[in-house]
This record gives structure tokens, C-alpha cells and sequence, in this order.
């Protein structure tokens, strides 16, 4: 077998030295850790990728939270702008139907008031008429004039 | 027949070179770790050309060669192996392609790693590196590697015998692994060689029989291809795991 023919050793054992020694200076080292810097590259570029996108998701987490509060919050204020609202309207309405109330008094009363007088002015034509009518039937039935205040006296005493 | 072990002829090309009576010549064997070599370079230096975030197709197979060999550190050495990657990553891919190139047909290539003598430097090379890390990072208590703790004292003599003997015996055990995987393939690649001509030239019925042994020897290229990855990867993942015990004891 040449393989165990020592005069094979030297020789091969030098070039393998030499040839190993060239493909590790020259080929490996100059060139393998590029390679190597660029996967430690490419790895640094993706963790920081995620945690971009981890801290992302926190923020529109607390977007959403800070939304959803937000919403809460204008729904519990438009619900108590529908109270106070509603509670304005009932006392704006009550206040309204006293001012109506009041109107109609006032009318009411005017109108008392202006149905008294014409009924006290109804009166007093209806009591001047009636001792004229009594002073003419006594003049008719009797002959006799009787004065206006007298009739109107007896009338009064009549009554 | 032709002698299957004629393939592993080492033959001198070009002048031979003598230092001070020491033979340097270059040989076949010497090509081919250049071509291999060569092969490297090109698939590195076409991959790092332009390093880009987003890999191409030359990059990607790099990267995916060079994770695979910091991954096999990471599992068996830790964190800490990492900085020798490139050293594991040169013995892997040089192997590699050394057993690859080997199996090529009809253009005359020859297996450097089917020599022990070429196994056995590159399993120097992983030998010292790992006394060189041991001393460098433990010093002394680097010999801690051949007292496994809690070992009864009475069997510790023993124990600490034949830690150093396993220990001494791994660039054997690494170097014969790999030379012999190699040779053993390509004499079987060569035997079902000789069965194709020597059947297949049967005079009644030329070629016919030929086909069986050729069928097998698909197969065997097949098995071959698999064992020239496989060994490669045997090679690299002992040396991490040899390693380990330089970084860590244990």
C-alpha cells in the first residue's frame, strides 16, 4: 500500500502544511468573518425589529386604552348632559306654565273686573230706569209727582 | 485486473525538490489539496464577495456551511468555542472537498485523504490545537483532564493511565478513521471497476454481465458521496468535541 510507504510522508505532509496553512490565512480568515458579521448583522437588525414592533403594539395598546377611556368618559358626560338637559327643560316648561298661569290670572281677574263694573254699571241703569219707571206708573196711576230721590228712598227700603 | 490499490499512487510531478536530503517534491497528492484548496477559495471568495444583509445564492451557501459549523460549537463547546470556528469551518470544508473531489471519474483525481499521512497532519492540527487551548486557558490544571472527579482514589492510578492513553490515541483514532473510510471506498469503487471489464468482455455475450457490477458501483458512488459528507462531519464534530475539553475540562 503507498500509503504506508514512508517515503510518501515527507512530501505530502509538507504540502498539506503549506496548502492548509494557505487555506486558512489566506482563504478563511480573510473572508469567513465577513460572513459572520453579516449574520450577527442580520440577527441584531431582526431583535431590534421585534422589539420596534413589541414597543409598537404597546403603544397602540395604550392607544386603545387611552381611546376606550376617552370614550367612556364622553359617554358618561353626554349622559349627564342629558340629565342636567332634561332637568333644564322640565324647569324651563314649569316656569313657563307659572308665567301662563300668571297671564291668565291677570286676564281672568281683568276680565272680573270689567264684568263687575258692567254689571254695577248695569245696576245702577237698571235701578235709575226702575224709579223712573216706578215715578211714571205713580204719576199714571195717581197723578201725583213724586220726587226721584223719594221713589229711590222707598225702593231701597223695599228691598 | 488493474491493482485497486494503484490508485493511491503518489507520483512525483515536476522536478523533484530535495532540502538537506528531505524530500519536498509535489505530488498528485499535493494537486489535488491544491485543487481542493482552490475549490475553497473560489466558493469563499465568490460568497463574501459582497456580503449582503439580504443573502444571494453564493452568500446563502456559505453562511449556511458556516452556521452549521458554529452551530455543531455552540452545542459542544458553548458560547466560547465560537472563536475557533473558522479553524473547525477550514478543516471541515478541506476534508470535505479533498473527499468530494476524489470521487470524480474518468479525469485521473486522487484522494489526498485517503493517505494517513494527510489525515494524520490534519489531525495534528486539531491535537495541538487543543493542548495549545488547554495550556493557554488552564495551565497546569489542564492535566485535571485525565482525574474525572469523584473517582475512588485506590482506582485512580488507573483511571488517570488510560484517560491519557485515550487522550494520547486521538489523533491516531481521528487520522485512521478518516484514511480509512477513504481507502476502503475507493478500493471497493475499484474492485466493481475490474468486475465491469472483467465481465462484461465475456466473449458469447459482451457487456451484458457487465451490468450488474456497474449497477452496484452507482450505488457505491451514491454511498460514497454520503460517506466523503459524513466523514467531514465526523472529523469536525470530534475536533469540537475535543476541543470542548480544552475549553471546559470536564
Amino acid at each position: 500500500m503507498p500509503q504506508f510507504d514512508p517515503a510518501n510522508f515527507l512530501p505530502q505532509i509538507a504540502w498539506l502544511a503549506v496548502i492548509f496553512a494557505v487555506l486558512y490565512f489566506a482563504v478563511v480568515r480573510p473572508t469567513l468573518p465577513k460572513v459572520g458579521r453579516v449574520i450577527d448583522e442580520r440577527e441584531g437588525r431582526v431583535a431590534s425589529d421585534l422589539d420596534a414592533a413589541e414597543s409598537a403594539k404597546g403603544e397602540a395598546d395604550a392607544i386603545r386604552t387611552r381611546y376606550d377611556d376617552g370614550m367612556a368618559a364622553a359617554r358618561e358626560a353626554a349622559q349627564a348632559e342629558v340629565v342636567t338637559a332634561r332637568a333644564d327643560a322640565g324647569r324651563g316648561i314649569e316656569s313657563r306654565m307659572k308665567e301662563l298661569a300668571a297671564v291668565l290670572d291677570g286676564q281672568a281677574a281683568d276680565a272680573a273686573a270689567r264684568l263687575a263694573i258692567t254689571r254695577d254699571a248695569a245696576r245702577a241703569t237698571l235701578a235709575a230706569t226702575t224709579t223712573a219707571l216706578t215715578g211714571e206708573a205713580i204719576a199714571r196711576l195717581t197723578g201725583m209727582n213724586v220726587p226721584a230721590d223719594e221713589i229711590e228712598a222707598a225702593l231701597a227700603a223695599q228691598k | 485486473m488493474a491493482n485497486p490499490m494503484e490508485q493511491f499512487a503518489i507520483e512525483r510531478i515536476g522536478p523533484p525538490i530535495v532540502v538537506a536530503g528531505n524530500d519536498f517534491s509535489f505530488t498528485n497528492s499535493s494537486l489535488w489539496m491544491l485543487i481542493a484548496m482552490l475549490a475553497v477559495a473560489a466558493f469563499l471568495y465568490i460568497g463574501t464577495a459582497r456580503p449582503q444583509l439580504v443573502p444571494g445564492r453564493a452568500q446563502a451557501a456559505v453562511e449556511y456551511v458556516y452556521e452549521f459549523i458554529r452551530d455543531m460549537l455552540r452545542e459542544n463547546v458553548g458560547k466560547e468555542g465560537l472563536k475557533y470556528a473558522p479553524l473547525i469551518f477550514a478543516l471541515f470544508v478541506f476534508v470535505l472537498s479533498c473527499n468530494l473531489l476524489g470521487l470524480i471519474p474518468f479525469v485521473g483525481a486522487f484522494t489526498p485523504t485517503s493517505h494517513i499521512a494527510v489525515t494524520f497532519g490534519l489531525a495534528i492540527i486539531v491535537f495541538a490545537l487543543v493542548l495549545i487551548v488547554g495550556f493557554a486557558k488552564h495551565g497546569l490544571h489542564f492535566f485535571k483532564l485525565f482525574l474525572p472527579e469523584g473517582t475512588p482514589i485506590f482506582v485512580l492510578p488507573l483511571v488517570a493511565a488510560i484517560e491519557f492513553l485515550s487522550f494520547l490515541s486521538r489523533p491516531f483514532t481521528l487520522a485512521i478513521r478518516l484514511f480509512a473510510n477513504m481507502t476502503a471506498g475507493h478500493v471497493l469503487l475499484k474492485v466493481f471497476g475490474g468486475f465491469v471489464v472483467a465481465l462484461g468482455s465475456f466473449e458469447a455475450l459482451p457487456y451484458v454481465f457487465g451490468i450488474i457490477p456497474l449497477g452496484v458501483n452507482v450505488a457505491l458512488t451514491a454511498l460514497e458521496l454520503l460517506i466523503a459528507v459524513v466523514q467531514a462531519y465526523v472529523f469536525a464534530l470530534l475536533a469540537s468535541i475535543y476541543l470542548n475539553d480544552a475549553v471546559n475540562l470536564h
